[in-house]
């Protein structure tokens, strides 16, 4: 990757999450000071917030290995503006597709993180036109028939988006056999999940996942089940 | 003042809409460089109009699902702090939950509960705790972003075609992890996932069989948009 573009782009994420968190606790801190309204101490805030953080520490750690092999560079917008599952990275997919690029390549990753920047926009300005029209949408999107079909948004979404992973393409080369690497992982899932619930806990489902579909790549690979021709001599035969 | 006074003053609204501004810009600046790079890269404007079109229709649906969120939200917390929590970071389960935790462990029954008793003492805990407990993520990607991305694209070019495989399977695991759980919670969820499949199959067979590339814009937006429609027929028929 170009050196210069990477540490630019790493800069500017690394700045924009600090300044995101400076937000984040400015905010509270602002009204705290004006309404003197502050927490009674520092306990009170572990105490009230230590379920939370016993949960959402390691889950959100979890993801953070989970998902920034999948989004690049994208990663500092994604985890800034949120989201991950239901929008940036099928946004992150889509933008590959559509340019033909791969995951884990720099084209790639460039146009991931220009889907994913390109999204956070979008959603913000829905969500703060959602503000301004608060009164009058209401009662429209918050209506059963509204609701109910937005309950179905996971399934809809990993309905669509399966195709798209299905396909022999990997970056420079086109790997036959590709899809195989998913046999045992969906296997795995499927029945650890019939004995024990995983729901809640797809941060550590996926690394898991990552780990043993590049085990099954490895072997596949070995065995000479999964083949890589370079894209270029592809193209010539 | 109350709590609900001032979780919707003035204050915090001209408060929250510095910080809205700030994710747009912040978005703006990384937009431009990824984009500048892509041409530098020899990826065509054409090809980077579609992927920049195609991301903005998509993300409409999620979205219109985000603000109703803030619905729910809102009347608990108010709309300012609802807005940022929902625009940064946030979803809206974890805000419900947090908001609820902060609440009950206050010696409320609920947030709805604190709310209509309007204590504004609690006003701080509750903001504070909201944005402490979630900024895990935002911290490891801190630390560990660049070192995760730097590991793959080394990963990659030290093992040749093997390390092209290895990074080119990551991204499967998360239709490994997410979609035996989406087939297995009931029916109408194994019916809303093979519809949406259905669909994407008939706008690719469009696409083809017309040449109308335009629709390309459109088939992750369509599909998310009748795949959910379908789950209220789903639900008639499956119950």
């Amino acid at each position: 990757m170009d050196k210069k573009y990477e540490d630019s782009i790493h800069r500017t994420g690394r700045i924009g999450i600090i300044i995101g968190i400076i937000l984040m606790l400015g905010i509270p801190a602002v009204i705290s000071s004006v309404y003197d309204v502050w927490p009674e101490s520092a306990a009170q805030v572990i105490t009230a917030g230590s379920g939370l953080l016993a949960v959402f520490i390691p889950t959100c750690i979890a993801e953070v290995f989970s998902y920034t092999p999948i989004l690049g560079s994208s990663a500092y917008i994604t985890f800034l503006t949120g989201n991950v599952m239901n929008l940036k990275v099928p946004v992150v997919v889509n933008a590959q597709i559509m340019s033909d690029t791969a995951s884990g390549t720099e084209e790639g990753d460039a146009v991931a993180t220009i889907g994913v920047a390109v999204s956070s926009i979008v959603t913000t300005l829905i969500i703060a036109g959602g503000v301004l029209l608060l009164v009058p949408l209401r009662p429209i999107l918050t209506s059963p028939t509204v609701q109910t079909a937005t309950t179905y948004l996971l399934p809809a979404l990993f309905g669509g988006i399966f195709l798209s992973f299905v396909n022999n393409d990997c970056g420079d080369y086109v790997a036959k056999g590709k899809p195989l690497t998913m046999i045992l992982p969906l296997l795995v899932v499927f029945g650890v999940n019939a004995v024990f619930p995983l729901a809640g806990m797809e941060g550590f489902v996926v690394l898991i996942c990552m780990v043993l579909t590049v085990l099954c790549a490895v072997v596949l690979y070995k065995a000479g089940i999964i083949k890589m021709t370079p894209k270029e001599k592809k193209k010539k035969a | 003042m109350t709590f609900n006074e001032i979780m919707n003053s003035p204050l915090l609204y001209g408060l929250v809409g510095l910080g809205i501004a700030y994710i747009i810009l912040f978005c703006l600046i990384t937009l431009k460089k990824a984009y500048k790079h892509a041409l530098e890269l020899g990826i065509t404007r054409e090809k980077l109009k579609l992927v920049i079109t195609s991301s903005a229709i998509y993300s409409v649906v999620p979205s219109i699902s985000i603000v109703i969120g803030l619905f729910s939200l809102a009347s608990v917390l108010g709309v300012p702090w609802s807005w940022f929590r929902l625009s940064v970071v946030g979803s809206v389960t974890y805000e419900l939950m947090a908001a609820d935790m902060v609440a009950t462990g206050t010696g409320y029954e609920s947030v709805a509960a604190l709310n209509a008793a309007g204590d504004a003492s609690v006003v701080g805990t509750v903001m504070f705790v909201m944005s402490i407990c979630i900024m895990g993520g935002l911290i490891a990607i801190l630390l560990f972003g660049k070192r995760i991305q730097m590991g793959l694209t080394k990963a990659r070019s030290k093992h040749g075609e093997l390390g092209a495989l290895i990074t080119g399977v990551l991204s499967l695991a998360i239709i490994e992890a997410f979609l035996p759980m989406q087939l297995m919670k009931g029916k109408v969820h194994l019916a809303v996932v093979f519809t949406s499949c259905i669909i994407v199959l008939i706008h690719l067979q469009i696409i083809k069989r017309f040449k109308c590339l335009w629709l390309r814009n459109f088939v992750m937006a369509n599909t998310l948009l009748l795949g959910m429609a379908s789950s209220l027929v789903w639900i008639r028929i499956l119950g």
